[in-house]
C-alpha cells in the first residue's frame, strides 16, 4: 500500500522536468507526501523493531530476584516458656492483627489467659504448612495448653510464620528487591482502587487514553507547565520497564507506541499483574521497594492477602510519588494522600460507608522507621552470606530469589542491640569517654546446635557498616585462660583444681632474644602456691604464664583448634595471655563447645535454603564431635563458675539473680584497647566485645566493661542457670575454699583443718577426675594442697593413665 | 535397604532400623528383657582392662538398693513434651519407612524445643546410622551418653549404638568393647526390673 503511490508521483515528477516551471507548489506536495510514505514505513518498522523488544522483556525472565532471608519460625507448644504479653508482641510485628472474628489469618483473639490465633499458612523447608487456628492458655508467663481450634488434623506445636529479615541483593546495582505476586493473590481492591486513582479507563483504553491527555494538556497549559502526566497504567508500566526518565516529546512518543503495542499482545490481567510487580514503592537505604508483594511485607509485615481496605489505600497512594508520599518519613502527607484515596474508593463504590469511615480513621499501620527492613539486620545477613559462600554462587544467591530459612531470633536480637547501645553509652559516662568513641560486637548462640540467635556488629541498631562481630579480629586477652587450664587439666595425673601454681615473677628469654616479662593486673605475684582454680578465678597472669609454658604452647594451640578455632597462631610464650587476634564469632565457637559439654558444633545461622518454589536445596544437619573429654569439660565450667562467685566475674550478680548458675571469663587487652567477657548458661552462649575502632588505649577492662553488658543480655534472653552435674568420671568432695593471698597457708589453713568435722556448712563440692582425687584429701577439708600433698594420686599406679594415652 | 537387614542382627535388637518383619521397637519404648549375666562372672565395672582410646573408664557405681525403687526413665514419654513425643512419633514413621532425612530434620526440631533431652540424641543417632553416618551416629550416642547422666538404660542402647557405628566403620574391637560396655548397662538396668 506505501509502495504504489510512490512509484506514481515519481513518474509524474519525471514527466514535469521538460516543463519544470510548472507548479513548485505540487512539487513540494508531492515532496511531502514522499516524506510521509518513507515515515510511514519507518514508522512501521520501528514499531516491529520495538515490538519484538516489548516481547523478549515482557515474555522472558522479567526480573531478577534477590534471595529472601526469615527469621527462625517460632515452635508455638505446651510448656514453652513464653508470656502472652510477648507473644503477641511478637505477633505484632509479624503483622498480625486482633480481630475478634478470627476469619482471616494473621489475626489473634485475646482474652483472660488465652489467646486464639489464626495462623498463617507458610512454605517451609519441609513442606507446605496449611494455615490453622489454635488456642493457647497461659499461666505463669508460660503457655500451659496448646490445642488446635479447627477440625485439621491434631496438633501439638506448631511454627508461627518466620519474620522477613531481609533480601541478599547484588551489592552493585540499583538494588532491585521484589517478591512476585499471581493477580489472583492481590485483593480485588487493589487493583481496582488503583484503576478509579490512576486510570479509570484502564479496561477500556488502548494503551493511551485521548481524554486522559487531554486532559492532563488542558491542566499543563494552565499552569503553564508539565503538571500532568496523563500516563495510563500501560504507558506506566512501560516507562518503568523499558524506558529512562528522559521526559522529552519523542519519549513521550516511543512510550505512547510502546503501550498500544503492549494492549496489542496482552491481556489487560497481564498487564495490570506485571505492573503491579514492576511497580516502584520506596527505598529501604540501597534497597529498592518493587511490586506490591514486598511493599506489603515492607511496609505492613504481612501478606497481600490480609491487607486492610487503608492498607491497600496507601500502597495506591505511595505510588503516586514513593519519596515524597514515604508514610514514615512524611506520615501527614501520606495520611492525606491516603484519605483521598480512600474518599476515591469511596465513591467509586469499592468500599461500603462504615468501613470507609473506619479506614479514614485508622493509623497508618506502617511500623516505626526501619521496621522490617533488611536495616535491621545488617551483621546477620553479612553473616548468612559469609556461611553461603561457597555453597552458592552469588548469581544464584541475588538472582534466583532463594528462600533462605536462618536461626535468628528476631525479639533476642532486639534485646542485645538494646543492651549493647544503652551498655556502652553507660560506659562512656562512667569512665568520662567522650560519646561515641566506643563501639562493640555481640553474639549469643544456643549453645546445643550452635544456631547463633542474635548477631550484633556495632552499637547503632541497622547501621550497615564495618562487621565488628565477624570482621574485627581483636587482642582477646584472659579470655584465652580457660584454654590455658583446659590443655592443663587434660593431664589429671598432673594438674586438679587445687594444684598450687608458681605466681612468683617470670622472665622469659625468647628466641628472638626479648625478654617477656608477664606482669599481673595488681602488678603483684601472689606467691607461689596458689591453687589452680583460683589462680584463673583471679586471672593471674603469672600462674597462668608458667602453667602455659609447663604444658606447653604448642598443647594450647592444639587445645584451641580442636575447640573450634580455626587459624594457627604463632606459638609464642605470650599467647598463654592472649595475644592472639580473634573475632568475637570466633571466641564464641570456642565457648560454645566448653558449654555444650566439650562437643563441637560448628555455628551455624542457616537452617536450610530452598529455591523461590520451595523446594529443598539444603538443609543445615546437626553434627556433632567431643573433642574435650566430659569430665575434664565440667571440671573446666565449675572453675569458670567460680570465677563468677568469687573471682573477676562477680559484678554479673549485680544483675543477675543469686541463685543462677552462669560460668564465664573476662577478658582485656593492654591499656585496656579490648573489653571482653564470653560466658555462657545452660541454654545460651553470650560473647560482648567493646573497644575503639582505631584501637587506641580506653583503659577498659573485661569486668567494668564487656561485664555488666553481658549480664545485662543474659537476664533479658531467658537464659536457663546451668546444671551441673558431674560425669561419671568425676567425683566430687565438699571443701572449704579458704585460699586467699598472703594467708599462711601451713599455719592457718591448717589450724582449722578439721577433717572428719561435719560441721562444714560451708564447704562446697569441689569436682576431681575420680582416679585421680589428690592422695589424703577428704570431706571439709581446704583448698590449700600444698602444706599436705603436692600432687594427684594416681589410681592406676602400674599403667599409664587412660588419659595420657589419649592425649600423648 | 542393607541397613535394615543389617541391624536386626545386633544382639539386644533394639533398633528404629530393624523395621523388617513387625513394628519395630525404638529405643527406650519397649526395651528387651534385660539379658542373663553370663555363665562367668563379668568384670567388676570400673576395673576393666586398658580401655581403647577415646573411652572414658566409667567409674560406675552399681545401683545401691534404694535406687530400684524409682528407676530412671526408660522411654521418651517419661521425660519428654507433649510437643517432642509428637515430633518423636512422626519421626518414627519416617525412620521405618527409610525416609531418614525427614525424621532427622524432625528430631533436629525436636532438639531446639529439648536440647538436654538424652532420647532424642540417641535417636537422632540412630537415624545417622541409617544415614550411614556411623562417626555421627556415635558422637550423638556419646553426647546422649553425657545427658543421660547415670541412666543405665540409655546408657546400654546407646552402647550398642555405637557397637553398630563402630562395626560400619570396620572398628572390630572398639564393636567389641562396645558390646562390653552394653552388656555392663544391662546388667545394671537389671535391677530396676
Amino acid at each position: 500500500m506505501a509502495k504504489k503511490p510512490r512509484k506514481r508521483p515519481q513518474a509524474r515528477k519525471r514527466k514535469k522536468t521538460v516543463k519544470p516551471r510548472g507548479n513548485w507548489f505540487r512539487r513540494l506536495f508531492a515532496y511531502l507526501f514522499l516524506l510521509a510514505c518513507v515515515g510511514c514505513v519507518a514508522l512501521a518498522g520501528y514499531a516491529i523493531y520495538l515490538d519484538g523488544e516489548i516481547r523478549a522483556r515482557f515474555e522472558g525472565a522479567r526480573w531478577t530476584l534477590p534471595a529472601k532471608v526469615y527469621a527462625k519460625p517460632q515452635d508455638l507448644y505446651a510448656g514453652l516458656e513464653l508470656s502472652r504479653e510477648a507473644l503477641i508482641q511478637r505477633l505484632q510485628r509479624q503483622g498480625y492483627r486482633p480481630d475478634d472474628s478470627l476469619t482471616s489469618t494473621g489475626t489473634y483473639r485475646s482474652s483472660g489467659n488465652t489467646l486464639d490465633i489464626h495462623v498463617r499458612a507458610f512454605s517451609y523447608w519441609d513442606g507446605e504448612r496449611p494455615a490453622r487456628k489454635i488456642r493457647l492458655t497461659f499461666a505463669a508467663g508460660s503457655i500451659t495448653e496448646f490445642k488446635a481450634m479447627d477440625n485439621g488434623e491434631d496438633l501439638s506445636l506448631i511454627r508461627l510464620d518466620p519474620l522477613l529479615i531481609g533480601s541478599i541483593y547484588p551489592t552493585t546495582g540499583a538494588g532491585e528487591d521484589r517478591i512476585l505476586v499471581q493477580l489472583d493473590e492481590v485483593p480485588d481492591m487493589l487493583p481496582a482502587g488503583l484503576i478509579a486513582v490512576e486510570d479509570k479507563s484502564f479496561m477500556s483504553h488502548w494503551g493511551i487514553s485521548i481524554s486522559g491527555i487531554a486532559r492532563a494538556a488542558l491542566a499543563d497549559l494552565k499552569a503553564g507547565r508539565i503538571v500532568q502526566g496523563g500516563s495510563t497504567i500501560t504507558q506506566q508500566l512501560v516507562k518503568n520497564f523499558y524506558l529512562d526518565n528522559e521526559r522529552t516529546l519523542a519519549r513521550k512518543a516511543k512510550e505512547a507506541l510502546m503501550a498500544i503495542l503492549l494492549e496489542l499482545h496482552y491481556s489487560k490481567a497481564a498487564i495490570m499483574e506485571t505492573y503491579l510487580n514492576e511497580v516502584y514503592l520506596g527505598q529501604d537505604g540501597s534497597r529498592a521497594i518493587h511490586g506490591i508483594g514486598l511493599a506489603s511485607y515492607f511496609y505492613f509485615r504481612k501478606p497481600l492477602s490480609e491487607l486492610q481496605p487503608s492498607n491497600i489505600a496507601l500502597l495506591v497512594a505511595i505510588i503516586k510519588g514513593p519519596s515524597y508520599y514515604n508514610p514514615r518519613r512524611y506520615p501527614e502527607r501520606a495520611r492525606q494522600r491516603r484519605n483521598l484515596v480512600l474518599d476515591i474508593f469511596y465513591e467509586e463504590g469499592l468500599i461500603g460507608e462504615q468501613a470507609w469511615r473506619e479506614a479514614k480513621a485508622s493509623d497508618l499501620d506502617v511500623g516505626s522507621r526501619g521496621q522490617a527492613t533488611t536495616a535491621r539486620y545488617p551483621a546477620f545477613i553479612d553473616l548468612v552470606k559469609h556461611q553461603l559462600r561457597g555453597q552458592y554462587d552469588q548469581a544464584d544467591l541475588t538472582e534466583e530469589g532463594l528462600r533462605i530459612f536462618t536461626t535468628l531470633d528476631p525479639s533476642l536480637q532486639a534485646i542485645v542491640q538494646r543492651q549493647l547501645s544503652s551498655g556502652l553509652d553507660a560506659v562512656e559516662e562512667a569512665r568520662g569517654i567522650e560519646a561515641g568513641k566506643l563501639e562493640g560486637a555481640a553474639v549469643v548462640t544456643s549453645v546445643e546446635g550452635g544456631h547463633v540467635l542474635a548477631f550484633v556488629g556495632g552499637r547503632k541498631a541497622g547501621y550497615a557498616g564495618f562487621n565488628r562481630a565477624l570482621d574485627a579480629r581483636r587482642l582477646i586477652g584472659s579470655t584465652i585462660k580457660p584454654f590455658v587450664y583446659l590443655a592443663a587439666l587434660e593431664q589429671p595425673r598432673k594438674y586438679n583444681v587445687l594444684t598450687p601454681l608458681d605466681d612468683s615473677p617470670l622472665s622469659v628469654q625468647l628466641r628472638n632474644g626479648d625478654v617477656w616479662q608477664p606482669r599481673n593486673f595488681s602488678r603483684r605475684s601472689h606467691g607461689t602456691a596458689v591453687p589452680l582454680y583460683y589462680a584463673l578465678a583471679k586471672s593471674y597472669n603469672i600462674a597462668t604464664a608458667r602453667l602455659a609454658l609447663d604444658v606447653g604452647i604448642p598443647n594450647i594451640i592444639d587445645t584451641l583448634q580442636r575447640l573450634g578455632y580455626p587459624e594457627q597462631p604463632l606459638a609464642v610464650p605470650s599467647v598463654s595471655l592472649g595475644a592472639v587476634n580473634m573475632s568475637p564469632f570466633q571466641v564464641t565457637q570456642l565457648y560454645n563447645t566448653i558449654a555444650a559439654d566439650g562437643y563441637y558444633t560448628p555455628l551455624t545461622s542457616i537452617n536450610a535454603v530452598t529455591t523461590a518454589e520451595g523446594e529443598p536445596l539444603s538443609r543445615h544437619q546437626l553434627s556433632l564431635k567431643q573433642v574435650v573429654d566430659s569430665g575434664t569439660n565440667f571440671i573446666l565450667t565449675w572453675i569458670m563458675r567460680r570465677i563468677m562467685h568469687q573471682g573477676t566475674g562477680t559484678g554479673a550478680y549485680n544483675v543477675l539473680p543469686a541463685d543462677m548458675e552462669v560460668a564465664g571469663k573476662t577478658g582485656t587487652s593492654d591499656g585496656g584497647r579490648d573489653a571482653w567477657f564470653a560466658g555462657f548458661t545452660d541454654n545460651r552462649v553470650a560473647v560482648v566485645w567493646t573497644g575503639n575502632d582505631q584501637n587506641e588505649p580506653m583503659n577498659l577492662t573485661g569486668a567494668t566493661a564487656a561485664l555488666p553488658i553481658w549480664a545485662r543480655i543474659i537476664k533479658n534472653i531467658d537464659a536457663r542457670s546451668l546444671m551441673p552435674q558431674p560425669p561419671e568420671n568425676v567425683a566430687t568432695l565438699p571443701l572449704r575454699l579458704i585460699y586467699a593471698p598472703g594467708r599462711v597457708a601451713y599455719g592457718d589453713a591448717g589450724a582449722q583443718q578439721m577433717r572428719y568435722s561435719r560441721e562444714c556448712d560451708d564447704a562446697i563440692l569441689v569436682p576431681f577426675i575420680a582416679s585421680h582425687v589428690p592422695n589424703g584429701l577428704g570431706r571439709c577439708d581446704s583448698d590449700i594442697l600444698s602444706w599436705r600433698s603436692s600432687g594427684p594420686r594416681d589410681d592406676n599406679n602400674d599403667e599409664p593413665g587412660w588419659f595420657e594415652r589419649l592425649f600423648r | 535397604m542393607h541397613l535394615r537387614m543389617l541391624l536386626p542382627t545386633l544382639a539386644v535388637g533394639m533398633l528404629v532400623l530393624s523395621g523388617c518383619s513387625q513394628m519395630p521397637s525404638l529405643p527406650g519404648q519397649q526395651l528387651p528383657p534385660p539379658a542373663k549375666p553370663k555363665a562367668e562372672e563379668p568384670e567388676p565395672i570400673g576395673k576393666t582392662s586398658p580401655l581403647p582410646p577415646a573411652e572414658q573408664p566409667e567409674i560406675t557405681r552399681p545401683p545401691t538398693s534404694a535406687k530400684p525403687s524409682e528407676p530412671p526413665p526408660r522411654s521418651p514419654k517419661e521425660v519428654s513434651s507433649s510437643a517432642v513425643m509428637s515430633l518423636i512419633d512422626s519421626a518414627d514413621k519416617f525412620a521405618r519407612e527409610g525416609e531418614w532425612d525427614r525424621a532427622a530434620a524432625l528430631l533436629e526440631r525436636a532438639l531446639n524445643i529439648e536440647p538436654r533431652n538424652p532420647f532424642l540424641y540417641q535417636r537422632l543417632a540412630a537415624v545417622r546410622l541409617g544415614q550411614k553416618q556411623p562417626q555421627q551416629a556415635e558422637a550423638l550416642a556419646g553426647k546422649s551418653n553425657s545427658l543421660a547422666r547415670r541412666n543405665p538404660f540409655i546408657r546400654g542402647d546407646n552402647w550398642e549404638l555405637i557397637a553398630e557405628a563402630r562395626r560400619l566403620s570396620g572398628n572390630a574391637s572398639g564393636q567389641k568393647k562396645a558390646m562390653d560396655k552394653a552388656e555392663q548397662y544391662r546388667l545394671q538396668s537389671a535391677a530396676y526390673q
